[in-house]
């Protein structure tokens, strides 16, 4: 965002050149340089270590004496037997993830902004956003006990209401799998990640609002035209950056869901994979070349994304 | 004021960049120490021997366990005692809940511990072939204990392809031990007549009843991950402990055959998946978390549970549910068999005599030797005395002739204080000396009256122990994660995983589960499932070799 601004404002205003404005803010830009050395030391120096990934890496000969086997993690990889099931569990998770999960926070912020109640709007911010804070450890502890067959609480509700007739075993069905996962993401993340929209919200001046209803619009009309295409540059950015996320289908909350192997045909993706496969039999240079092949993908998807909404004019760069 | 706040900015900005590299090189300084510190010191044999509590000993102590937390040294009434009296001051490293990744972060960082407790697997082999562990054989004369409680049969199964010895064993033992078994809810069983429990056929009937009578008990609790199912293979053959399923590989002559072949393996599965498309196991089995299990046992909500190790959770709700009700609680009964083979000849768990795990003591030690020392004074009779029941005076005072302790009366009255000890000391028990302890324990109790005797230890002598299989010459079959047999073994688990789950999950009759298993056994021949068979063929009879 910062970046957009700064750009824009290179490309109006024609300004003294680049050394004099930065010689004028010297001090300014110091403070810059710890969080650049920050992002050098953390996220591009340890870049190196994706060299592994042509390696035969042991832990023992160290980065420097293992041997170099170019493609061949790559190409065992691409030939494993689970590729193309992990390949579209990665994909279809994330993609009902994105679906679901990314306009269900923007709804939620269009709901709690048209609630006059404050006292009530403040109730529901406050516990929708509390399991943000939870650990997918407590979180699948909540969902695998209310929806086992012994007395798991969901089951114990539908049979009560005579709907069915026999307890459901919803974590063992792969039919139900992606359901549970992409629901219990939303349920857990919705309430935060409302915030960010409703702070935009906040900023839209009242007085488009006053002239609106003076016009005569409805409420659904206001929300429809002055609410929506002034929250759409956030909307916009934090679409890219969900896109570029695709292929980070989830880790932990996989993990603990899906503890039943018959589930892994519609549960496995590249980042359980990679751990099961890779990490826990120490094949680190096979898990990163998984894991630079993900990176790979999802940096192309991140340009893709960010071409599209440049048409918008609301592109990251 | 411009002025002010420029210089200002100026000073913060400065002294940001400052502090940030400040705090590169203070981290920098700790890693050089680390790595000075982990080539330091090789054993040193000439010197006389180590004598605990002459000089003070400090090491460091990594369990290399997801779930290990070593609790603080000192603080409990037994280390406290070693502390004391020994000067041995034990400092934890903790594996933060990830064991895999700690440890090889302090291999690349060469920060390795002073001492490793760890499985003995591949992993030891790696360490040790690698030139970072610490030969015991220069200390097994000097310091007893070890030599005579494991015995040589032991030591030379433990030792490592070039002849030495790595590893101190933990629980190692010369006679049966193990608790795997069938627990028994006493108040459902005697409500139901009491039946007979001692064939296959016996348990599906009591099931059936038992699913008809009490609509909100689970028949059968087979535990996390259905592994009381594993523990049901052994009734369906003679000499057949659940380990061969563990090892995805069943001797057969001399050679190691396919899992997905052996008849006792199949039948289990198909009776397995019999028992829960009747619901009479817990629908729940491949999902639950163990306090789920846990809540079931504590509360009596189960008639039986088949695992291998239901006493834990079967004396915790044994004494419960007796407080409420002294008519209720659990019994154990024999393992059942399937009609026609020899109920003597059934082995639902099994034992090694290796023991469970072990320590290994890394080239980081300053002086492996007195690590070495304390280890062996800890797996005698006197370290094990004060760690499994305390310092003398208060649990036992004195010893008979066999170093047994003499009990208190304490002992037997003072139940809770004693628990709470255990309980506290339980994690500190890293080289457990099974014949020692078990012995002690059992000659005690036979002097007791049988409602005085722990509920535990009266099972163990009736039952269990009786009926756990010797699979010493199984130990270390399995290869490295990173080798190619090693890639092969993690295909063969994920194939063996799903197909167990699906055909007892999914089947819906007995062709259908021999039809899954069949497809698994044709996946896993595609994976190179007998490259895997013969490389563990190989290690068995090097093992059975060493083992005459």
């Amino acid at each position: 965002m910062l970046q957009t601004n700064i750009r824009k404002s290179q490309h109006v205003f024609k300004q003294p050149g680049l050394t004099k404005r930065f010689m004028k803010q010297w001090d300014i830009q110091l403070m810059v340089i710890p969080a650049l050395l920050f992002i050098f030391v953390f996220s591009y120096i340890p870049m190196y270590g994706v060299l592994m990934a042509f390696q035969d890496y042991s832990i023992f000969k160290g980065f420097m004496n293992s041997p170099w086997v170019g493609f061949k993690h790559f190409e065992m990889f691409f030939h494993a037997p689970e590729f193309w099931t992990v390949m579209r569990n990665t994909l279809v998770i994330s993609l009902l993830k994105l679906g679901v999960g990314f306009p269900a926070p923007i709804i939620l912020a269009l709901m709690l902004n048209e609630i006059n109640n404050r006292i009530f709007k403040r109730i529901v911010q406050t516990i929708s956003y509390l399991p943000h804070f939870l650990s997918w450890v407590i979180v699948s502890g909540f969902v695998v006990s209310m929806l086992s067959t012994d007395n798991g609480s969901l089951n114990i509700l539908l049979e009560s209401l005579h709907l069915i007739k026999e307890p459901i075993n919803f974590l063992s069905l792969p039919e139900y799998f992606w359901a549970i996962l992409v629901t219990t993401g939303v349920w857990k993340e919705i309430g935060f990640a409302s915030i960010v929209y409703l702070a935009a919200i906040a900023g839209i001046n009242p007085h488009l609002y006053e002239a609106a209803s003076i016009d005569g619009a409805s409420k659904v009309r206001q929300i429809f035209s002055i609410t929506i295409p002034s929250i759409l540059p956030v909307i916009v950015v934090f679409s890219i950056l969900a896109i570029g996320n695709l292929l980070n289908a989830g880790f932990e909350d996989i993990l603990l869901l899906a503890g039943n192997p018959v589930l892994r045909d519609v549960s496995d993706v590249i980042d359980t994979y990679v751990y099961r496969v890779g990490i826990q039999n120490s094949r680190f240079s096979y898990a990163t070349a998984a894991g630079l092949f993900k990176a790979v993908i999802s940096v192309g998807l991140l340009a893709g994304a960010n071409y599209l909404a440049r048409r918008s004019g609301n592109s990251l760069w | 004021m411009i002025t002010f706040s420029k210089a200002f900015h100026a000073a913060l900005s400065v002294s940001l960049v400052f502090v940030l590299v400040l705090a590169g090189c203070s981290s920098n300084k700790e890693t050089n120490a680390g790595t000075t510190e982990g080539t330091n010191g090789s054993p040193n044999a000439d010197t006389a021997s180590f004598v605990l509590g002459e000089q003070p000993l400090e090491f460091s102590f990594y369990g290399h366990y997801d779930w290990y937390t070593m609790p603080p040294w000192g603080e409990d009434l037994s280390t406290k005692w070693i502390k004391d009296n020994k000067k041995v001051n034990v400092v934890p490293i903790s594996s933060g809940g990830s064991a895999k990744q700690k440890l090889n972060t302090m291999i690349v960082s060469q920060e390795l511990p002073d001492v490793i407790w760890m499985e003995r697997d591949a992993d030891v082999e790696k360490l040790r072939s690698e030139g970072l562990l610490v030969p015991f054989d220069d200390y097994l004369d000097k310091y007893p204990n070890l030599k005579r409680w494991a015995g040589e049969a032991t030591l030379d199964m433990l030792r490592s392809p070039d002849g030495k010895l790595y590893q101190f064993p933990n629980w190692y033992t010369t006679q049966p031990n193990g608790n795997a078994g069938y627990l028994v809810n006493k108040k459902i069983y005697e409500e139901l007549g009491s039946p007979s429990l001692e064939t296959t056929d016996d348990l599906y009937a009591y099931l059936t009843q038992v699913k008809a009578k009490y609509p909100d008990v689970v028949p059968l609790e087979v535990g996390q991950s259905a592994s009381g199912i594993d523990v049901l293979v052994s009734a369906f053959a003679e000499n057949r402990p659940y380990t061969y399923n563990a090892m995805k590989a069943v001797p057969t002559g001399d050679q190691l055959g396919s899992i997905f072949t052996d008849a006792a393996f199949r039948e289990s599965i198909q009776y397995a998946s019999k028992l829960y498309r009747e619901k009479l196991i817990s629908q729940d089995s491949f999902t639950q978390k163990l306090e789920q299990v846990e809540q079931k046992v504590m509360t009596g909500k189960i008639a039986v549970f088949a695992a291998s190790s239901p006493t834990e959770f079967g004396a915790k709700g044994n004494a419960l549910l007796k407080a409420d009700d002294p008519d209720a609680g659990y019994i154990m009964v024999w393992p059942v068999h399937k009609a026609g083979l020899d109920k003597n000849k059934i082995f639902p768990g099994d034992y090694k005599q290796l023991g469970w795990n072990v320590s290994v003591i890394t080239k980081a030690a300053k002086d492996p030797e007195a690590v070495f020392a304390f280890l062996d004074w800890f797996t005698g009779p006197e370290g094990q005395r004060i760690i499994m029941w305390g310092p003398e005076g208060l649990y036992w005072e004195g010893t008979d002739a066999e170093e047994a302790p003499q009990f208190t009366e304490k002992f037997t009255s003072d139940i809770e204080g004693r628990e709470a000890l255990m309980a506290a000391t339980v994690n500190f028990q890293w080289n457990g000396n099974t014949v020692y302890v078990d012995d002690s324990k059992m000659k005690f109790e036979s002097t007791l009256p049988a409602e005085k005797r722990s509920w535990e230890t009266y099972w163990q002598s009736e039952i269990t122990w009786k009926t756990q299989y010797d699979t010493t010459e199984f130990v270390n079959l399995d290869p490295a994660g990173d080798t190619d047999e090693g890639i092969v073994a993690q295909s063969i688990f994920d194939i063996y995983e799903k197909a167990r789950a699906k055909a007892i999950m999914n089947a819906a009759s007995d062709e259908e589960v021999a039809s899954i298993l069949d497809k698994a056994e044709a996946d896993a021949q595609k994976a190179g499932y007998e490259k895997l068979l013969k490389y563990k063929t190989t290690k068995w009879q090097e093992n059975v070799s060493k083992l005459k």
